[in-house]
């Protein structure tokens, strides 16, 4: 209860270093669950629709990286983005930039095979219904992208779960610096460390409610896209 | 003219079409019997370009409609459907679903149809658009005898108008019977009869009415 009122105070005050880590996690979040969609969304569409030689190993290859482990993804960018690493000079470690690169490594499989489970499911109907139909390939990926568009909705919500929970990856890359990369999952686990349970509790019932308010608000986007 | 040649699919070891040569002439209507698994989808779909065959060639007059076995009902209402890429044509679309016997379905959720309904609503979505080519995948199977007959009806009066050339599977003596200017039985995965429908049936013996 104490963590519950803490969080609701927190709220209440506007504290101004929960709301800069808020900030924070809701851009990194954004960033890279929407670049991992544009790439994962297309490449899922296209693997989940396609026949190809090596589609087999390229699905097997993409339900590897789904389980990449969020630490070896964060150490994999820190030694690309490291002062000695290959992209050393641009200087973009401990930035949030890198850590959307590091959450874009992780999710994009995610979204990509997620995407492609789904076509290969479903799709197919639709996909031969609107080619029988002869519509141009434009016409058929729109409307073949309108009708899964509750079902690529919980793809997207996937993707924006795993990259406003996770937290190896970006406190590898970002360095939880305050006021500059701390986001919520790194500030938890400072706080947990420094042996404060509720306010790390309260930290916890306000990214809770965080996501819950993004699930709410993209199901009422859906539910208002008229079909076409 | 549709022309087939050397047109073979296969899984793996398994071959369910096998169709060394196929000519149908402009504007006829031939109708595919043949069990289940028989090859009459594969050779549909194929011919539809939905499907890439192991080996062979064809050519096909175009453009090509092809309305699937299991066709798929789109989000929104019976008019919305039909209406999807053929937004200026609302007032045939409205005539067609008329004499389909679907205007009290106008404002219903497709996905809310029956299978007989959706049939004919598929059909409606094919015939409003112009095709040199119509293959029809088992269209009156989830029909009773009046809707079967609507759609029947609804495809001579399609073939006059645009002169095309119609491929339709069924296992419906009647259907075939009412339509068919020549009917070809598959058998896995070959053509092994060729003639008029009152000739299948009656010289091939194995041939019943589904």
């Amino acid at each position: 209860m104490d963590a519950f009122r803490q969080a609701i105070h927190l709220l209440i005050t506007l504290d101004p270093e929960l709301l800069q880590i808020l900030g924070v996690t809701m851009r990194m979040s954004f960033f890279s669950t929407t670049i991992s969609c544009l790439i994962g969304l297309p490449l899922g569409t296209l693997l989940g629709t396609h026949s190809f030689r090596g589609k087999a190993f390229l699905k097997k290859l993409l339900h590897t990286l789904m389980g990449l482990p969020p630490v070896v993804a964060g150490l994999l960018v820190y030694a690309l983005f490291t002062h000695y690493g290959p992209f050393g000079t641009l200087n973009l470690l401990f930035t949030v930039r890198v850590m959307v690169i590091a959450q874009c490594l992780l999710i994009t499989p995610v979204v990509t095979g997620l995407c492609a489970s789904y076509m290969e499911q479903s799709a197919t109907g639709i996909l031969e219904t609107a080619r029988g139909m002869g519509l141009p390939s434009s016409r058929v990926l729109l409307l073949c992208l309108s009708e899964s568009r509750t079902s690529l909705l919980s793809v997207v919500l996937n993707a924006f779960g795993r990259s406003i929970a996770e937290v190896g990856a970006v406190s590898i890359v970002g360095g939880n610096i305050q006021w500059k990369t701390r986001v919520m999952t790194t500030a938890i686990m400072l706080e947990t460390n420094k042996g404060n349970f509720s306010f790390a509790l309260a930290l916890g019932f306000i990214l809770l409610l965080l996501a819950f308010l993004v699930n709410v608000a993209a199901s009422l986007i859906v539910k208002e896209v008229r079909y076409a | 003219m549709l022309e087939a040649k050397g047109l073979r699919m296969q899984y793996g070891a398994r071959t369910v079409l096998d169709v060394p040569q196929l000519s149908v002439d402009d504007g006829a209507c031939t109708v595919l019997v043949g069990a289940n698994g028989s090859g009459k989808t594969t050779l549909l779909r194929i011919l539809a370009g939905q499907l890439k065959p192991t080996a062979g060639t064809f050519s096909a007059p175009q453009p090509v409609l092809y309305l699937p076995q299991r066709t798929y009902a789109f989000r929104g209402t019976v008019l919305q459907n039909i209406l999807i890429g053929m937004k200026n044509k609302k007032e045939d679309a409205l005539s067609l679903l008329d004499r389909m016997e679907l205007t009290p379905l106008l404002q219903k959720q497709a996905r809310s149809l029956s299978g007989g309904e959706l049939q004919r609503l598929a059909f409606c979505r094919l015939v409003l658009r112009d095709c040199k080519l119509l293959l029809l995948d088992e269209p009156t199977s989830a029909c009773d005898t009046h809707a079967a007959a609507l759609l029947l009806q609804e495809l001579q009066r399609y073939r006059k108008a645009q002169n095309c050339t119609v491929l339709l599977s069924t296992h419906s003596r009647a259907v075939a019977a009412q339509i068919a200017d020549r009917c070809l039985l598959l058998e896995n995965g070959c053509i092994t009869a060729d003639g008029t429908p009152q000739e299948i049936w009656q010289n091939v013996p194995l041939m019943e009415d589904a």
